[in-house]
């Protein structure tokens, strides 16, 4: 009883709904056993479309339309695309990059999520490091001082060199106590490090060379 | 949302957006929401990209979010599938304000469209630095906003609700109606100030109002010009004027988008039965009409002869307006569910005359008069031979334009075939969603088509452009025409006339981009006022 009973409609009838409806014979329309052609012929000639002002108005503002946003910065070209691309630019290619990059996306990040706003992220990272900088500069005049003073206190001798590197460890020290933000970027390295993940037990050692040491194999 | 749909939102993302953005909107297409996450994992591409392409498709307003209902602090994304269309109808929109508000008005619009949303001031300032008519006034610029924003062309998107005390990671908005067409305070100073690098645009007074277009309202436009047209077309330019008063008469006591979708439940005969209460608008006095048409209108013979006009409107088969009293000279509601079934079956017989031809369509004008027929009585209501009417019948079934029911009937059973009537029918609702993802199917069709030809041409498109503004530049700087023409002459006969082919089919192409549009509009339209079935459409989007 297969076909029959409470199954989905089919888009077709039946043999025998056919006949009821007066397909007898020549008149049955022929089986469907492949999918219908890709390009079928045309019975009839579609009728040619008349192009009004506003038509035209329309199609010309369109394509402006299209080329300025292909323009934007809001076309966004994945990584590999643009990869491919930069190894085949011509000039004019490379003038509408250069204009890409001068109209920079304008986004309000406060009427969307925290987490699209890509840039925030960076901006502490690029806030910290500044302060890291400046600190190290004021360190090293500091410091330049006080190594001026000290020569002026000793005038010199061999010693000295010692003290120096034991005041510039202990420097050192303070700069960490003083900078956490500094020592909290060192331990984030720590962890963004692959080699921290990477443990050899040592057992493969000398597996490789074993191989290499038979000769190649013909 | 058929299959159609889904690609022709995909190659319309493609070519706005991009493909990352393509690759983003398709992941959200297949669900109802997804977070950031799983769309970065689906589409594999990176965290960085796919965080541009939905604050683009954010700022374009065609995503949403939410906080998820598991972590509130968890942020969904959904696509607005029923707005990605609009991207198709921006040259529209454009037509519409340019003869409505002029050239002002179109570049303000131009500039909506091309940031998706911004501040008054941002779009003023972009108008009179970018805008081709730079001898206008600020002031001017202002004044159109402002009319723009009071016809409801512009609307302000939900304003920000901003906490001093904690950084939201999901922001909330405040949606006030009243607020929608409140025109803002635009600084004139400001602007000049702004234009000459002396301030920025985030000084201004207006800069956490954003504003953007307001799609359905140029929708409703669209529809009242469908409507119009066919009244001309039938009963000519002054019955299509009166209609014009009668629909503007009409907007003041009816929501332009109403449904029918005022159901009550009643009993009747002991049966539970569920009733549309309101079908139609809210009742339009001849007096009124007759009032508006006097104030505004110059049209003499339309004033004289207005009763007849009416009533000329009210008897013809299309069913656009209906009289429901005589009170006040006599009462009129429009129909859109009647008017929208019957422009649209127009629309589905044209299509079936050219497809299969007149006989077929009279065939089907038969089936839907008659609502159920017969195959025998078929041929015989159409007076059509019967071996012609079934194989048209069959192909119209074959395409789905018409259906079968299958009657069985009582008692049949034991040997030989079950008795039953096979009755031909119309599924209007199927027919319309069929037709309608045909033209989806062809839309996508199309632009897949005119972006092949493009491709396959770059090389021969980019060297005339190439040419052209060479030959401009050449032209500025006064060199001979001789060498102008020689410079040209680089370009070939046989270039020239490929050219010229690819140029004329992809203009053919963008045409009938054009009027599929028109057609997908309308049997649209017929399912929103005709039927339950999402549409999108709203008063203020």
């Amino acid at each position: 009883m297969a076909g029959r009973g409470r199954g989905g409609k089919t888009g077709t009838l039946t043999a025998e709904q056919m006949q009821a409806l007066g397909c007898v014979g020549k008149d049955m329309p022929q089986v469907q056993s492949a999918p219908p052609p890709t390009f079928p012929p045309v019975l009839s000639k579609p009728i040619t479309l008349e192009t009004t002002t506003a038509q035209s108005y329309q199609l010309l503002w369109k394509e402006d339309f299209l080329n300025r946003m292909r323009d934007s910065p809001y076309y966004i070209i994945s990584a590999s695309q643009e990869k491919k691309k930069t190894d085949v630019k011509d000039w004019r290619e490379k003038a509408v990059d250069r204009l890409k990059y001068r109209a920079q996306a304008e986004f309000n990040y406060k009427a969307m999520p925290k987490e699209l706003n890509a840039t925030s992220r960076k901006r502490t990272a690029a806030e910290l490091r500044p302060k890291q900088v400046e600190k190290k500069n004021k360190n090293i005049e500091d410091r330049l001082k006080q190594l001026e003073q000290k020569e002026l206190k000793s005038g010199g001798g061999g010693d000295n060199d010692n003290d120096e590197a034991k005041q510039d460890s202990d420097s050192e020290r303070e700069d960490e106590q003083e900078d956490p933000d500094a020592a909290l970027d060192d331990e984030m390295d720590e962890e963004n490090d692959y080699a921290n993940d990477y443990f050899d037990n040592g057992e493969a050692y000398n597996e490789e060379d074993d191989n290499m040491d038979d000769g190649p194999v013909y | 949302m058929s299959a159609d749909y889904a690609d022709l939102c995909s190659a319309l993302l493609e070519q706005c957006f991009g493909k990352v953005v393509q690759a983003v909107a398709d992941c959200l297409f297949s669900a109802n929401t997804r977070t950031l996450s799983q769309i970065v994992s689906s589409t594999k591409l990176s965290r960085k990209e796919v965080t541009l392409a939905l604050a683009v498709l954010i700022k374009f307003r065609l995503v949403n979010f939410e906080p998820s209902m598991i972590n509130a602090y968890l942020p969904e994304y959904s696509l607005k599938r029923e707005d990605i269309i609009c991207l198709l109808r921006y040259s529209r929109y454009i037509h519409l304000v340019q003869s409505k508000y002029g050239s002002i008005g179109a570049s303000i619009a131009e500039e909506l469209l091309n940031s998706g949303s911004d501040t008054a001031t941002s779009i003023l300032v972009k108008c009179l630095t970018n805008g081709e008519n730079k001898s206008e006034t600020a002031e001017n610029y202002r004044d159109i906003f402002h009319k723009m924003i009071t016809d409801h062309y512009i609307i302000k998107t939900p304003e920000l609700i901003t906490n001093e005390d904690q950084d939201e990671l999901i922001p909330k908005f405040l949606t006030t109606e009243c607020d929608f067409f409140v025109p803002p305070i635009i600084d004139l100073q400001l602007l000049t100030k702004i234009q000459s690098g002396e301030a920025s645009v985030e000084n201004a007074q207006d800069s956490a109002m954003v504003w953007n277009l307001n799609y359905d309202r140029f929708h409703q436009e669209f529809r009242d010009d469908v409507m119009k047209l066919a009244v001309e077309r039938k009963l000519g330019e002054n019955a299509a004027e009166c209609f014009r008063f009668i629909l503007k008469i009409m907007y003041n006591t009816t929501d332009p988008w109403q449904r029918v979708s005022f159901l009550t439940y009643i009993f009747v005969h002991k049966r539970l039965m569920i009733v549309a209460l309101q079908r139609a608008s809210n009742q339009v006095t001849f007096g009124e009409i007759k009032q508006a048409i006097e104030k505004k209108s110059k049209n003499l013979d339309l004033m004289k002869h207005l009763d007849q006009y009416i009533a000329l409107i009210t008897d013809d088969s299309l069913g656009f307006l209906r009289k429901v009293g005589d009170m006040g000279g006599g009462q009129y509601v429009v129909d859109m569910e009647r008017a929208f079934e019957s422009l649209a079956f127009a629309c589905v017989e044209s299509v079936i005359t050219e497809r299969f031809g007149s006989k077929a369509a009279r065939i089907f004008r038969v089936i839907r008069f008659k609502k159920f027929i017969e195959q025998e009585d078929l041929q015989k209501e159409a007076m059509i031979p019967a071996k012609e009417a079934k194989s048209l019948a069959y192909n119209l079934f074959q395409e789905q334009f018409i259906h079968v029911r299958v009657i069985k009937k009582a008692g049949g059973g034991g040997s030989g075939p079950a008795k039953a009537f096979y009755l031909f029918q119309i599924k209007t609702k199927d027919t319309v969603r069929m037709l309608l993802d045909v033209c989806y199917k062809a839309l996508y069709n199309i632009i897949r088509r005119s972006n092949y030809e493009k491709s396959e041409h770059k090389g021969l498109i980019e060297k005339s452009q190439r040419l052209d503004s060479i030959v401009e530049t050449m032209k500025e700087r006064g060199e001979s025409e001789d060498y102008i023409a020689e410079i040209v002459e680089t370009f070939t006969p046989p270039e020239c006339e490929i050219l010229n082919k690819v140029k004329h089919r992809i203009k053919t192409l963008s045409k009938a981009e054009l009027t599929l549009d028109d057609t997908i509009f309308l049997l649209q339209m017929y399912q929103h006022h005709c039927t339950m079935l999402p549409t999108g459409i709203q008063k203020f989007k």
